[in-house]
């Protein structure tokens, strides 16, 4: 197994006079990766990139780049691209020589660092554009230009700080892509911080969930978002029905929308558990289709009558909430019309670990 | 239209002395007259050869030059530390601190030099040093204040921190990106000071000594002779806080252009 690119053994850190801080962080980027570190804000998330990038030293814990203990190194010596929430790039300075700075201070020759600076601009999709200065470019050109300027040097690692979070809808789509294009053209460990849900389940190969400065949970999306690891997660990756109720059943639970089947669980009689029921699982049933079978199957297998509170339509889905028994739900719908009963399907149901 | 009227009115307001100095100091005799009587250059003249005023006019020169070399030597690391203060308290308390002065009357400082620097401990009342240390204690406040908005307004810290990440020194991260990226603020902030260092009487004109008496403070002298010889020094004065600030204003252009062309 190769060296990962970026490692985390036990990180622990605090501000002096403030509760906030990391505490047993540990994490491994390999090369070429993208890992996404997503979490509510004050969860650490910036902290963690500041420990790697070495603007903060940590009290416990190490922290490896490429195989070599960093930990006590300064920021210059660690050699990570960082692309930062204001970009920060130099205002005074033309986007060619912005890129070319880690050049310039590092002594490459002017004709060298030029040719690699528009080498770089290229690949962001800036050629021609070196002679600007950065307040004539617009957001996402800017975007690309910090990119640029991490990259240019040939990092061990690129560090990314909500690199979206100032940028508008639609470029804010179109730079997510470009941010995973780049990386994987520069075959680098990537670490991406952001508080945005899409963004993390889009562009990740891994996603590392915060939590008050711990990490809750660390997974690829797919698993993340189908396998959260607690009612947090599942919250805050993906919209998420999150019921409370008692094991009545080797099946099934009771809970407030009523009598839920499930798949057999092996949890005793009279556990209190917690169950998932992702909104876009959940199928609305509509007037007559329960005609004719007398609502038997309908009974025993999870239709429950509901009555619609809330109704947002978005173009290509629909999302309701509605009032079941003596709870509600959220689904997601592609069908128009009223809806009088959904189905939960058993394997939409999940257990999470015990309710905290 | 209110507002237009209102605008002109002031303008004109303003306008209207300096207006009346330009024409008296071109004009021959002025008595009891609205205008004066007769076309004449012969006022700059006697002006310009008149060893006090020339004595005043360097003077007046070499002190604005250190006034200014001072507020940045001294302003711009103190700028820095309250931008990278850590808490907004410790920042808010010496905001309030640095812009003390300027609640101050220039009269109060110079009663308290007259009293500190008269002494056999500190016999320095006179000379040119303490004159310039005078108008940087009342010009610093405006050069800071406007140096550490512009910090702020910037986002230095993110700009220190993207040059150290690329590998700069902190010489260099000074030299490449703080100098440069400020150079504005360092600008506007020096001709305040200028400004304020060549128009300055209160101060200069119980602490200067008589060799190195300040241009206004010449100037005083003027009123009590002809009107015309009063308009000319006076419009020389406004000439040269002009001449002051665009000099200000070239060099360190000039200094912002040559570190951004090395770069």
């Amino acid at each position: 197994m190769s060296t990962a690119a970026v490692s985390l053994r036990d990180v622990s850190f605090s501000y002096p006079g403030a509760k906030a801080g990391v505490s047993g962080i540990s994490l491994d980027i390999a090369p070429g990766e993208l890992v996404v570190c997503i979490g509510p804000s004050g969860c650490g998330k910036t902290t963690v990139l500041r420990l790697i990038a070495g603007f903060l030293a940590p009290q416990a814990g190490s922290v490896r780049l490429d195989g070599v203990d960093v930990t006590a190194a300064g920021v210059r010596s660690r050699q990570c691209g960082i692309v930062f929430q204001s970009y920060a790039l130099f205002p005074h300075m033309r986007v060619r020589d912005n890129v070319a700075y880690a050049l310039r201070v590092r002594r490459v020759a002017p004709a060298e660092r030029r040719r690699r600076a528009d080498e770089m601009l290229e690949l962001v999709g800036l050629a021609g554009l070196g002679d600007r200065l950065p307040a004539a470019l617009s957001g996402g050109q800017q975007q690309r230009v910090a990119l640029a300027r991490a990259l240019v040097f040939e990092p061990r690692a690129l560090l990314l700080d909500e690199p979206l979070s100032a940028l508008d809808a639609a470029t804010r789509t179109t730079m997510r892509g470009e941010i995973r294009r780049i990386q994987k053209a520069r075959h680098i460990a990537a670490l991406l911080i952001t508080h945005d849900q899409d963004e993390a389940l889009s562009l990740a190969d891994r996603i590392v969930v915060l939590r008050e400065g711990r990490l809750v949970q660390d997974a690829p999306p797919q698993a993340i978002y189908d396998r959260p690891a607690d009612a947090f997660v599942a919250g805050f990756l993906g919209r998420a029905n999150l019921l409370d109720g008692e094991v009545v059943a080797p099946d099934a639970v009771r809970t407030a929308i009523g009598r839920l089947a499930t798949a057999p669980h092996g949890r005793p009689q009279g556990a209190r558990v917690q169950l998932l029921v992702r909104p876009e699982r959940i199928e609305p049933v509509f007037p007559g289709a329960l005609a004719g079978s007398d609502g038997d199957a309908a009974a025993g297998d999870n239709v429950f009558a509901a009555r619609i509170v809330h109704d947002e339509f978005f173009g290509a889905s629909r999302q309701l909430a509605l009032a079941v028994g003596a709870g509600r739900l959220e689904i997601e719908t592609t069908r128009r019309g009223a809806v009088e009963h959904v189905h939960v399907p058993r394997a939409a149901v999940q257990f999470l670990s015990t309710p905290p | 239209m209110i507002p237009r009227w209102v605008t002109a009115a002031y303008l004109l307001y303003l306008g209207i002395p300096i207006a009346l100095l330009f024409v008296g100091s071109f004009g021959n005799l002025w008595l009891n007259t609205l205008l004066p009587t007769g076309a004449t250059f012969k006022w700059y003249v006697e002006v310009a050869s008149d060893p006090s005023f020339r004595r005043a006019f360097t003077t007046s020169l070499i002190v604005v030059v250190l006034v200014c070399a001072c507020c940045v030597a001294i302003g711009l690391p103190l700028a820095y530390a309250v931008f990278r203060a850590p808490s907004p308290r410790v920042r808010a308390l010496a905001r309030m601190l640095y812009l003390l002065p300027v609640a101050l009357p220039a009269l109060v400082l110079a009663f308290g030099f007259i009293l500190a620097f008269s002494s056999d401990v500190l016999p320095w009342l006179g000379s040119v040093w303490l004159l310039v240390a005078g108008h940087v204690v009342l010009g610093l406040p405006y050069f800071l204040q406007t140096v550490v908005a512009d910090m702020q307004r910037l986002g230095l810290r993110a700009l220190e921190e993207a040059a150290e990440s690329l590998g700069g020194n902190a010489w260099q991260r000074f030299v490449d990106v703080v100098v440069p990226a400020l150079r504005h603020s360092i600008l506007s902030g020096l001709i305040v000071v200028a400004a304020l260092s060549i128009g300055e009487f209160q101060f200069s004109n119980l602490i200067a000594g008589f060799l190195n008496r300040t241009y206004p403070v010449v100037l005083l002298q003027a009123f009590y002779g002809a009107t015309g010889f009063a308009c000319a020094a006076t419009v020389l004065l406004l000439a040269l806080a002009l001449l002051a600030s665009v000099a200000g204003a070239l060099s360190a252009g000039g200094a912002a252009r040559v570190a951004a062309a090395n770069g």
